[in-house]
């Protein structure tokens, strides 16, 4: 029978031959819950080179308060198909842009931003900075004149950027109607800002007059047509198969009581409102009366309301938007309304029409990975996983081990040296 | 307020703003007897110093006598031209020397800019019925006035369009009488009057 001294000799000899197997273990098999890379955004582009030297056993973790540049990410997601385990964590900011040129010949570009509410998004182009604006709720809308290059925004130390360098090719705007003042100051006001016009007036029976030939209605010259009056109804079937194809349309004042317009119309029109002008009054849009829209179509927005009922509402149809706008005599504004209301009066018909108006871009957008970045970053290596922090440190370190591998024989050779000491 | 077209005489302190008085009504029986264009079957007379004046984009102002805009006139009248408005002036007188002729000139100079020669083939003269030029009247060669027959209207042009447009030809003698008389006339004298509504309309 062993004493009590030789099992604590023999126990520590073992335990000291145990922590050396393991030590021999590790450095002959790695394990994978021992090996993680980890790196914080500001420091993972300077590691992605070692990374990339790294055994395809060596899990690779970012630690991401933003999301990092798109090559960042088209690198780890290499380094994720060549066999490293790599994974992300973190909160970065949800922020997408898209911009695009607005249908204006001014050349206005609109940016479109969506992110967490009450962030403030601060833009700049290759020559300054555009605008800042606090997005409410999950969206903003920036309407600029200029771009240069593309559009970079920063939100919460996120960068984004979107292109908007597609050259925009206008077609003409057709306006047609009965000779009268509504229809004169829209093609003027539209020639005015820069849209080529053709426009078309009944003044007598088989008696036209207007400048440029309507028909053939297709998007191969026409971004959109606007109908002053029910004299659309001639347009008929051309005009629906026109608004199918991407067409724009604006069904002014009462022109959608025109039959062949109802299918297309965003809703029913209500009786024309009559409010009270004094002659002193100054005169603003819509404050003459207006078509109301009566009843909205089940795919109909409502656009703008004024007192007297829904003024503006506009609908997809096919590949093309419809519009429709109760004012029939929008030109008083122009003439009559207060100062500035010249200019006010242009940029109202001006969106109006860039709302509906086709417009091919000559080189096609397409959004990039810097236009949305988390959502690049999900795409390419998933959805966040949080690591738990011990994991990196599960691997014991060898020198502790070394010392009680060393402590085990000293224990073990003192024993043995002691052995005959009474 | 009315979508109709409405006939607008301007009204001025310094003359005679309303020396054609039968005007309007037989301009405005024209309109309705060749065209759809829903007409007022009334006009209206506008004083430039009111700001109603913009609610009609086109104003005749006539007269004999020296025309000078007050500063609330001319104000009025540039602000009119700036937003697409049409003026059309004729000279009561049909004569280049006379006091109207002289004054009405000067005052739209200062006030727009310099008139010039309109050419004889502008889409006025075949807005709707074709002409090759201003329409000549009996009034022009009738011992009075100048005793010219004038080639040209004279013009103020904005965009390409007519802001200002200036006549020696005295249609205001010319247009002056009841409807009921076109009756005894071969040709309509007052069909060029289509035309300058038409234009003014839709170019």
């Amino acid at each position: 029978m062993r004493s009590r001294r030789s099992t604590f000799e023999l126990a520590c000899r073992l335990a000291a031959f145990a922590l050396l197997g393991w030590l021999l273990g590790d450095s002959l098999i790695p394990s994978r819950s021992r090996r993680m890379e980890r790196a914080s955004t500001g420091a993972i582009g300077s590691r992605l080179a070692a990374w990339t030297r790294m055994p395809p056993t060596v899990r690779l973790h970012a630690d991401l308060a933003t999301t990092p540049d798109a090559w960042v990410v088209d690198w780890l997601t290499a380094l994720s198909h060549s066999g490293h385990a790599v994974t992300w964590s973190g909160a970065p900011p949800a922020v997408a842009m898209s911009s695009e040129p607005l249908a204006d010949p001014n050349g206005a570009t609109r940016i479109d931003l969506a992110a967490p509410a009450r962030t403030l998004v601060v833009l700049r182009d290759s020559a300054s900075v555009v605008d800042s604006v606090r997005v409410d709720h999950l969206g903003a809308t920036v309407v600029t004149p200029i771009v240069v290059g593309p559009v970079v925004g920063s939100a919460s130390g996120q960068r984004f950027a979107a292109d908007a360098s597609g050259a925009a090719r206008f077609r003409a705007v057709v306006v047609i109607g009965d000779a009268s003042w509504e229809g004169k100051f829209v093609v003027s006001t539209l020639e005015e800002r820069g849209w080529p016009v053709i426009a078309q007036f009944h003044v007598a029976p088989n008696v036209d007059v207007g400048q440029g030939v309507v028909l053939p209605l297709d998007t191969s010259r026409v971004a959109a047509v606007i109908a002053v009056d029910t004299t659309i109804e001639l347009l008929g079937g051309a005009l629906a198969r026109f608004v199918h194809s991407g067409g724009g349309l604006i069904l002014a004042g009462r022109s959608s009581l025109a039959p062949a317009m109802r299918l297309l119309s965003p809703g029913v029109l209500g009786a024309r409102t009559h409010p009270s002008v004094l002659p002193a009054d100054t005169i603003g849009l819509g404050s003459t009366g207006f078509y109301p829209v009566a009843s909205l179509a089940a795919d109909g927005v409502a656009l703008a309301s004024l007192p007297g009922g829904l003024a503006v509402a506009a609908r997809r149809i096919g590949a093309g938007r419809v519009m429709q706008v109760g004012f029939d005599d929008s030109w008083r504004w122009r003439m009559a309304g207060a100062t500035g209301s010249e200019t006010a009066y242009r940029d109202w018909w001006a969106r109006a029409v860039a709302a509906v108006a086709y417009l091919p871009v000559a080189s096609p957008l397409h959004s990039s990975a810097e236009s949305a970045p988390l959502v690049h970053l999900i795409d390419r290596l998933g959805a966040p996983r949080p690591t738990a922090p011990d994991v990196a440190s599960r691997s014991i370190d060898p020198r502790l081990l070394l010392a009680l591998i060393m402590i085990f024989l000293s224990a073990e050779w003192a024993s043995r040296r002691l052995r005959g000491l009474r | 307020m009315t979508s109709e077209f409405v006939f607008a005489t301007a009204q001025y302190e310094s003359g005679d703003w309303d020396s054609a008085p039968l005007l309007p009504a037989n301009i405005i029986d024209t309109i309705a007897r060749y065209t759809e264009i829903p007409v007022a079957p009334t006009g209206v007379v506008v004083s430039l110093s009111d700001d109603r004046m913009l609610r009609y984009p086109l104003l005749y102002l006539t007269g004999h006598l020296p025309v000078r805009f007050s500063d609330a006139e001319r104000r009025n009248v540039r602000r009119f031209v700036d937003r697409g408005g049409m003026l059309f002036v004729d000279d009561h007188n049909h004569d280049i020397d006379g006091t109207f002729h002289k004054t009405a000139t000067e005052e739209i100079a200062r006030t727009i800019a310099p008139l010039a020669e309109l050419p004889n083939d502008h889409a006025l003269y075949s807005a709707f019925f074709k002409f090759d030029g201003p329409p000549t009247t009996s009034h022009e060669l009738n011992g009075w006035g100048d005793n010219l027959v004038h080639k040209h209207l004279l013009a103020v042009q904005r965009a390409g369009r007519i802001a200002v447009l200036f006549s020696n030809k005295d249609y205001s003698s010319e247009w002056n009488y009841h409807p009921e008389s076109k009756r005894f006339l071969t040709v309509d004298n007052t069909r060029f009057a289509v035309n300058l509504v038409v234009y003014a309309l839709t170019a």
